[in-house]
């Protein structure tokens, strides 16, 4: 995956989590500031990114954020955080291309040290 | 899980320099990340922003968001000696900002429990007058436990 690819999909998944928490109705009980056009603007620049994606990737991480409404997990210590299964050790070199998680399916993200 | 402890001096910055919004929102990220991770944390602490302000009012702003880029819950706080404009939702301007980012996966939805959290003692600072108490990041920690100690109890 390239660099710029990656930072796609972390700006989408990031822009999806805000989305999903604007939603929770603990959030909208705290009092901040919602402006409802504001938040259908968010949508269509998350939409814009995922077009912005191989189509491949793209589809891939629909499926997964239909499926799980995260569609991305980090991975810690060898583990994905998503499933929190232990990660085989030949996935931990880790290839070019995008690698998810042989267990639970997810996108798996390795942050840099 | 007390507040207070997710705080720790070298992320309180009582000098924060005044500027736009975007940019006093980004430095206080650099303060704590660099590269890529900074820059991830701007973009979506931003988009959040679009929403509408997390000017809370009275001075006071709480910019916050989950991302990728952290794994456990991190807190920074800038004060400003002159207050700049945050379009609050009062219109007033600002000069204490709690920043707050979380990662994605909060099985025990730690983030939006210490959100609350920070918004109940962002209040309790702005009805007591105390944006400017504090003189060092000593006292700013100590002024948050003590805070947090009077509104656990009256609960
Ligand atoms: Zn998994």
């Amino acid at each position: 995956m390239s660099d710029v690819v990656e930072m796609h999909l972390k700006l989408l998944f990031d822009l999806d989590n805000l989305i999903a928490d604007t939603e929770e109705p603990s959030y909208k009980k705290m009092g901040f500031q919602l402006e409802e056009e504001a938040s259908l603007v968010l949508v269509r620049k998350r939409n814009e990114l995922l077009q912005q994606l191989p189509k491949e990737i793209a589809q891939i991480y629909e499926i997964l954020k239909k499926r799980y409404r995260q569609a991305i997990a980090p991975v810690e210590s060898e583990f994905c955080l998503g499933c929190f299964q232990k990660l085989p050790t030949e996935l931990i070199t880790r290839s070019q291309d995008i690698t998810t998680c042989p267990n639970c399916g997810r996108i798996l993200y390795w942050r840099k040290k | 899980m007390n507040l207070a402890s997710l705080l720790s001096k070298d992320r309180v910055n009582l000098s924060l320099k005044p500027g736009k919004k975007d940019d006093v929102i980004s430095d206080l990220v650099y303060s704590i990340r660099k590269g890529n991770d900074a820059a991830l944390i701007v973009s979506t602490l931003l988009k959040r922003e679009e929403l509408g302000s997390t000017g809370i009012g009275k001075g006071i702003a709480i910019p916050h968001c989950r991302s990728l880029a952290v794994e456990k819950l991190e807190i920074a706080v800038g004060r400003t000696n002159k207050p700049i404009n945050f379009n609050a939702i009062d219109k007033k301007p600002v000069s204490l900002i709690f920043l707050i980012i979380a990662p994605p996966q909060d099985p025990g939805n730690q983030y939006l429990i210490t959100l609350g959290k920070i918004v109940q003692i962002a209040k309790e600072i702005t009805k007591k007058n105390l944006i400017q108490k504090a003189k060092t990041p000593d006292e700013f920690i100590a002024m948050i436990n003590e805070i947090e100690k009077s509104l656990t109890k009256r609960k």
